[in-house]
Formats: C-alpha cells, sequence, structure tokens
C-alpha cells in the first residue's frame, strides 16, 4: 500500500523496491498513479500477432485487388505501405491506445505521465522503429528493454511513451463467512490493513499456509501462541472487524 | 469511518463516474453511431472527488479492492481530462501555413548541415564517375547499370526507375514507398548520435550523384534531368530536412546542455514531429509528380524545365516566407 508522499522523485517504483517495475506518476490533482510497464516477452507476443493480422489483410487485399489488374495492384502496394509505417500509429491513437495485438494481451501505450498518446509521440515511436529494428530482429529494442526498468525500446524512450499493463481491479472480497470477532488488543492502521490483506488473499490460499500465516497474527484475537483453523478463523473475524462488520 | 461505511458513502458517486466514464472512452459495449453529450463539469466535478476519496483510502490503509477501484477510476479520469487534442481542420491548416515552415527555420543550422551532407557527395561522386565511368559499377552491379541504360534512353517510352509494372498508379506506389522510407530512415539514423542520418544522407547523395554522372557521360542527360527536375524539387528537399530532423536529435543526444539526455532527446523529438509530418506530405507530393509528370514522354523537355523552375522557387519561397507573420 503506498503512502503519498509528493516528494518521490519521478520514476521511482512507489513500491517493491528493486523487484517491481511500477511506474509512478503524479496528477495534478496530486495523486499518484502508477504505471505497470509491460515486459519483452509479452510485448514480443503482441507483435507476432500483429505480423499475423498484417500478412492477413495484405493476402486478403492480393485475393481482392487481383481482379483490378494494374490499378489493383498500385493500390494493393499502397495498402502495404501504409500497413508497414501507419498500422501501429493508427491503433495506437484510437480510444483503446493500443493495436489489436497489444489489446490480446491486455497492453496499451501511453505517455510518460499516463495520458493518453498524442499524435507525435506515436508517429515518432513507430517511425523509429527504423533505429529499434538494426542492427537485425529488433536488437536493439530488445537490448534496451532488457536493461531499463520501464521497458522503454529507443523509439518509447524518444518519444516519451510507456507500454503498460491494462490496470486489472482485484476481486471484491468476500464477506459473510466469516463471523466479526472483536479484537483484543488495540489494532494500528497498518495492523488492520494488514489483517484485511490477509483476510483477502485468504481464498486463494491452501488452509495449511493460510493457519501459517494466521498464527502469527493471532495475538489479535487473543490466541498467542495456538494455531489451527479456529484460530485461523478468530484472525479473520477480526479483519472483518477491522473492515468494519459488526454481528 | 470504516471501510464498508466508506464505500457506502460513496458508491453512488462512484458508479455515476464509471458509468460516464466508460461513455466517454466507449467502453459501453453498445455500438451506438452517435457519441451521446456527456457532461463534463460532472464529470470533472466527481472525478475531483474520487482523487480526494483515493488520498484517504491510501492515507487509511483500506483494502485493496477499494483503493484498486479508485486508482482505476482516477486514471480513467486523468485520461478523459487531461487528453491533448491534436487533430482537427485548424490544426492541420496553422500547420501547413505556419507551424512546418517555421519548425524547419528554427533548425536552419541543421538544415545547412544535412544540406551538405547530401549535396556535397552528390557533387563529387557524380564528377568522379563522369569521369570515369566505369565506376559506376563501384556502386551498383552490372545489371543495374544496363537497366538505367534502358531506362533512360530517348526512345522508351516512359522513363523513370525500373519499371516493372506499366501503369502511373503502380509507380506512384512504388515511390510513395521508397522515398518516404529513405526519408524516415534518414531520421531515425539520428537515434545513433546522429551518425545513422550521416550515414544515410551521403550514401543516398553519393548514389544519386553515381547515376546522374554515368548517364550524363552516356548521353542521356536530355531524359534523364528533364525526368528528376520537377519532383526532385519536393523529394530532395523533404529527404534533407528529415535528415536535418535526424541531426537535430543526434545532436541532442551528444550536447543535451543542462539537460539530462533522455529529456533533451524528448524534446527535440517533439519539435521534430511536425517536420516529419510535412516530410511526410511533400513525399507524397513528389511520388505523385514521379509517376503521373516526370514520367511523361509527350511532354517536351522545355515544359518540364519550366514547371521544375516554378516547383523549386515555390518550394524554396514557401520556407523562407511562410509563416513569418504572427498568426
Amino acid at each position: 500500500m503506498p503512502t503519498p508522499s509528493s516528494s518521490k522523485p519521478e520514476g521511482l517504483p512507489a513500491r517493491g523496491g528493486v523487484l517491481d517495475t511500477v511506474v509512478t506518476t503524479e496528477t495534478p490533482e496530486g495523486i499518484l498513479l502508477e504505471l505497470r510497464p509491460a515486459g519483452l516477452s509479452v510485448r514480443f507476443y503482441a507483435f507476432a500477432v500483429d505480423g499475423v493480422i498484417r500478412l492477413a489483410i495484405i493476402y486478403a487485399a492480393a485475393i481482392g485487388l487481383a481482379l483490378f489488374g494494374q490499378l489493383g495492384l498500385a493500390l494493393w502496394l499502397i495498402i502495404i505501405f501504409a500497413l508497414e509505417w501507419f498500422y501501429p500509429v493508427v491503433f495506437e491513437l484510437m480510444p483503446g491506445g493500443a493495436t489489436p495485438g497489444k489489446r490480446m494481451f491486455a497492453l496499451r501505450v501511453v505517455m510518460e505521465n499516463g495520458l493518453p498518446v498524442t499524435a507525435a509521440a506515436a508517429l515518432t515511436r513507430n517511425l523509429l522503429r527504423v533505429a529499434d529494428f538494426l542492427p537485425f530482429g529488433y536488437g536493439f529494442a530488445v537490448v534496451s528493454m532488457l536493461l531499463r526498468r520501464d521497458c522503454q525500446r529507443l523509439g518509447d524512450i524518444a518519444a516519451g511513451t510507456l507500454v503498460i499493463h491494462q490496470p486489472r481491479g482485484a476481486p471484491r472480497m468476500a464477506l459473510g463467512s466469516v463471523e466479526p470477532v472483536v479484537p483484543v488488543v488495540p489494532l494500528s492502521a497498518d495492523d488492520q490493513a494488514a489483517l484485511i490483506a490477509l483476510a483477502a488473499r485468504a481464498p486463494r490460499l491452501t488452509s495449511e499456509r493460510l493457519d501459517e500465516l494466521a498464527a502469527l497474527a493471532a495475538v489479535v484475537s487473543g490466541d498467542a501462541g495456538r494455531r489451527g483453523p479456529d484460530v485461523t478463523r478468530r484472525v479473520l473475524g477480526v479483519a472483518h472487524w477491522s473492515l468494519g462488520r459488526r454481528a | 469511518m470504516t471501510p464498508l461505511q466508506f464505500e457506502a458513502l460513496y458508491e453512488a458517486e462512484w458508479t455515476e463516474l464509471e458509468a460516464l466514464l466508460d461513455r466517454v472512452l466507449g467502453r459501453t459495449g453498445r455500438r451506438s453511431g452517435a457519441r451521446e453529450e456527456v457532461p463534463g463539469d460532472r464529470v470533472a466535478a466527481l472525478y475531483r472527488r474520487a482523487c480526494e476519496q483515493l488520498a484517504l483510502a491510501r492515507a487509511r490503509s483500506y483494502p485493496a479492492y477499494l483503493v484498486d477501484r479508485l486508482e482505476r477510476l482516477t486514471a480513467d479520469g486523468h485520461q478523459v481530462i487531461y487528453r491533448q487534442h491534436e487533430f482537427g481542420a485548424a490544426r492541420v491548416k496553422a500547420m501547413l501555413l505556419a507551424d512546418f515552415p517555421r519548425a524547419v527555420r528554427a533548425q536552419a543550422r541543421y538544415v545547412a548541415a544535412a544540406a551538405a551532407l547530401f549535396l556535397l557527395p552528390t557533387i563529387a561522386v557524380g564528377l568522379v564517375v563522369y569521369r570515369q565511368p566505369e565506376l559506376i559499377l563501384s556502386v551498383v552491379s552490372a545489371d543495374t547499370a544496363s537497366s538505367f541504360d534502358r531506362m533512360y534512353s530517348p526512345s522508351a517510352e516512359a522513363i523513370g526507375r525500373v519499371r516493372e509494372a506499366t501503369t502511373d498508379w503502380v509507380m506512384f506506389a512504388f515511390y510513395v514507398r521508397n522515398n518516404i522510407g529513405v526519408a524516415f530512415q534518414c531520421f531515425a539514423g539520428g537515434l545513433f548520435a546522429g551518425l545513422g542520418s550521416v550515414f544515410f544522407l551521403v550514401y543516398n547523395g553519393a548514389f544519386g550523384g553515381a547515376i546522374a554522372g554515368y548517364l550524363t557521360e552516356r548521353g542521356m542527360a536530355p531524359t534523364f534531368y528533364s525526368f528528376v527536375a520537377t519532383h526532385s524539387a519536393f523529394e530532395l528537399t523533404a529527404i534533407v530536412l528529415s535528415g536535418a530532423a535526424g541531426l537535430r536529435i543526434g545532436h541532442a543526444l551528444l550536447a543535451p546542455g543542462r539537460l539530462t539526455r533522455g529529456q533533451a532527446l524528448v524534446g527535440a523529438t517533439r519539435d521534430s514531429a511536425v517536420v516529419l509530418y510535412g516530410v511526410a506530405m511533400m513525399l507524397l507530393i513528389a511520388a505523385a509528380i514521379e509517376a503521373f509528370w516526370s514520367s511523361a514522354q509527350w511532354l517536351a523537355p522545355s515544359l518540364k524545365y519550366s514547371v521544375a523552375a516554378v516547383c523549386w522557387i515555390a518550394v524554396f519561397t514557401y520556407f523562407i516566407r511562410q509563416g513569418r507573420r504572427a498568426a
């Protein structure tokens, strides 16, 4: 849980220190937004899907335009040219901010401050693919993405854009399966937050692991030193009480 | 206040804001042709309240699902409210009439450098090949050289580059692809400290010079020059301008001044975007001229030269004079 502090230098991860690649950016309202840059592999998959889509369009156009002789050939060449340079630009400027391939993997292109990508930036990042492609097979892009914590390729750096994972909401907590329990010790806000986080994760943990974790917090329900399903249920009860449920 | 009370208190606002944002961002799932009006003041007010509530929720360490929901709301609202609109007839007009020539004038030094890098090899290689035509073979293969002979021989019915196909439209498509590719390469090469731009400018200049020198020596000057004169006004200028933009970002990387290299690079590319829009347009014009006008054999060379002179003067006047007055 990040604590809002406006003195945070730009571009430092909000939490998780070394491991997490979150990029934070501050809105004019003083809210820190967290952007999660997409890594090399998922961006490669999206690129591959886009490549297949482009080829499909080119083949379909070839079949359709073959009927029109020379003029058809001309149109086909123009279509190939447009796909080559402007396919990503057009799609990234649409409301979703993503090519079909990126959309499939829930990625989107945004400016470094989290705003929708501007036309100039979309054009720049995609024209600079020429440079990214060198020396062969997007070599510079790969090196740049692996070296940078925000996973930008050269075109992204120059255009000031990021490719991020679309934010996904955390699932709602299941309430009502546990009786709320009044804590026997005063709980600080951090303690309450930790308990609530444990309760939120409970459905995804094995029961043994959940018991082990709950035993660490057993003191809140007066069960210090014990462990087992009953202790776990009472600790989770305290979590639900912290949430604001009253029996 | 407990998290559940907090949620109950503001739930109605959040669902309203979610619905409004979905409508603005076109995520309603309904594909209605007409975009309904969204009350902007309401979105803005709800967005600012959601920002306050997010700050509270974070400060009070409320559960993750609450904070996440508010984070998504504020992120979407931020996108909607601070979006930059760049398109529209007025913007394009302003760009053509003022921004593009101004941006070029602002980069005059780089344009001069790019022009020198492009033209000096053209002239030097052109003269060398004119003296010793066999040197053309060190630039292109024998097959290509003989195809130049065929292309520009006065008896050819259509002149120009390799003509696999017969119609002007096909050539238009081919030229667009080829020329815009060259120009974009000249720009993108700037990322390598400008060296890529230098290389592409020199290479393309030398290549053009070699062909010109070779054909002049073979006595095909009339066909060749009347062919290239008109569209080169746009094509060569555009290639030099994109090379200049490339040199500009290369220079920003090498000598960022008081900025970090990253900041200098982003600033230089942002200023170069307008130049690139203009360059793409000029190359479309050049490709159209090259395919439909330059290659027409039935036009007298004298007519082509006159039109070419008009085009050259127009291009230079445009960059020197246009957009000087406060728009």
